[in-house]
């Protein structure tokens, strides 16, 4: 164990690692809750096209990946206001167009794009220190805005109407929201790739709703499992030797299986009391 | 009616896909009234209370305190007819109500027992009973000590005897407190007795004024039809 915490890619893997559980493990709470799901993961995919515009331009893919989720992000927003469609039908759209431009732009450079496999599955040991450097302070910046406007976020998460009579600038928050969980499902993209960065917003909130009685304790209980697991995910890849990302998503599966599993045992128990 | 007007609304109108919902309503309250409205099923009432509020877009003018909704939200309490929400949302009672800034601790002693939530402060808001939870979304809108309280058919849900209390308790933060009140009601005969000021809608404007003068039998069968009987209780 202590070997292993030698290796200079392990120590950026374990800092990053950390730092994007909490956040992504926060957001998800409010994912959860709003049924934002599909959301996130149609930002994962369509920033496919912006990791391939990086690629070819040779600028970092981390940097143009956040930049088109973005845009991504503010696109949906719009055509759910503008437009009589659902929000899961702008998504697809959106999403497979993403990643269709992201593979049609790939196909332009030829040979083996290791970066680009990285992307799409996650390799949190390839973290690098110009990675860490735009993933610590942009993930600490949304956790301290995530601080500093939690009752308008979850007042918004409980009813749209009881916020805005709270004084809360909804549109703006709302905009603001996009924005934030966009590019945090970016910097996931390090960890667990497009195809799996999901499973760190959605697993460790949802094991978390199934014991928490108060929003506060679901937060807390979210940002723990998800160290928990991530922690957990790299050390048994790394004594494994098997691949860090499905592995991580792997623990949080099984934790939510066997938190789920403990509560109905609880719950067995007590009818079998009464 | 004197001219300290707290509201005013100006051709007021309120369309919903090109379907009229509110027709160029015009009147005002002034401090210290409690108004009622009254009117049948989809003649208007709540969409009347959200315009007020902003909540949704409408043409016309509204003026809270001589300004835009916007800007009066703080000393406003509302009362929904129903709060959507998550059931399976995890928010507890007590954390729902410390999201309200309270500085006066007195207040929210007397608000909090008034309206009888002590007791369901370790409660999640999806376990309510729905007269619980309109108890508590009154405390709730009460510990903003608003200078404009607005109820959207708060009794619903509620028992005859809670209803009775809760008129009382309405006519007390009025009396008491000097909060403005506007609430949509179907007890016409409770409005009759506690409101000051009625407002009969049905799209249209029908009546305004004081509920012995504006309440009459032609108005009520606009509103209701041939069919409805007012027995008005004198006190």
């Amino acid at each position: 164990m202590v070997e292993m915490l030698r290796f200079p890619f392990m120590q950026r893997a374990i800092v990053a690692g950390v730092i994007l559980a909490a956040l992504l493990a926060w957001l998800g709470v409010f994912v959860i809750m709003r049924r934002m799901s599909f959301f996130s993961d149609g930002i994962a995919h369509a920033s496919l096209a912006g990791v391939a515009v990086g690629i070819l331009a040779s600028i970092h893919p981390l940097t143009t990946a956040i930049i088109f989720s973005i845009v991504f992000s503010l696109t949906i927003y719009v055509l759910e206001r503008k437009t009589n469609l659902s929000s899961d039908a702008i998504i697809g759209m959106l999403f497979t167009s993403g990643m269709a431009l992201g593979v049609v732009l790939i196909s332009l450079k030829s040979g083996y794009q290791p970066d680009l496999v990285s992307f799409l599955f996650g390799n949190i040991l390839a973290i690098r220190t110009p990675d860490l450097m735009i993933i610590a302070p942009l993930a600490v910046g949304i956790i301290v805005f995530l601080i500093c406007n939690h009752k308008s976020i979850t007042l918004m998460a409980l009813d749209v109407d009881t916020a805005y009579l709270a004084g809360v600038r909804v549109s703006l928050l709302q905009i603001a929201f996009y924005v934030i969980l966009a590019i945090s499902v970016v910097l996931g993209l390090k960890i667990l790739g497009i195809v799996l960065v999901s499973a760190l917003l959605i697993i460790p909130a949802s094991t978390a709703k199934l014991v928490s009685r108060s929003f506060k304790g679901l937060i807390i209980q979210s940002v723990s499992f998800s160290e928990a697991i991530v922690l957990l995910g790299i050390v048994l890849s790394y004594y494994l030797d098997s691949p860090t990302g499905p592995v991580i998503v792997l623990v949080g599966t099984a934790v939510f299986f066997l938190v789920f599993s403990y509560k109905q045992l609880v719950s067995l128990g007590r009818s079998q009391a009464q | 009616m004197g001219d300290d007007k707290i509201l005013e609304i100006r051709n007021l109108t309120v369309r919903y896909n090109e379907h009229v919902i509110l027709n160029e309503l015009n009147f005002y309250v002034n401090t210290g009234e409690i108004v009622a409205i009254i009117g049948p099923n989809g003649s208007g009432k709540t969409t009347l209370l959200k315009a007020i509020l902003g909540l949704i877009p409408y043409k016309g003018e509204v003026r809270i305190f001589g300004g835009p909704p916007r800007l009066a939200l703080k000393e406003i309490g509302y009362v929904p007819q129903r709060l959507d929400f998550d059931k399976t949302f995890p928010l507890m009672v007590k954390e729902f109500l410390g999201f309200v800034k309270v500085t006066n601790r007195p207040w929210r002693e007397e608000v909090l027992r008034e309206a009888g939530v002590n007791a369901l402060m370790e409660k999640r808001l999806g376990e309510l009973s729905g007269g619980q939870l309109q108890r508590l979304l009154i405390a709730r809108a009460m510990l903003k000590e608003p200078r404009l309280l607005l109820l959207d058919e708060a009794t619903s849900g509620v028992d005859v005897a809670a209803e009775m209390t809760f008129f009382e308790l309405i006519e007390h933060v009025n009396k008491t407190h000097g909060v403005t009140v506007m609430l949509i009601s179907h007890e016409v005969n409770m409005v009759y007795k506690f409101a000051t000021q009625i407002l009969c809608l049905n799209k249209d404007l029908v009546c305004n004024g004081r509920p012995k003068e504006a309440i009459t039998q032609e108005v009520l069968e606009k509103l209701y039809g041939k069919n409805i009987q007012f027995q008005p209780h004198e006190h």
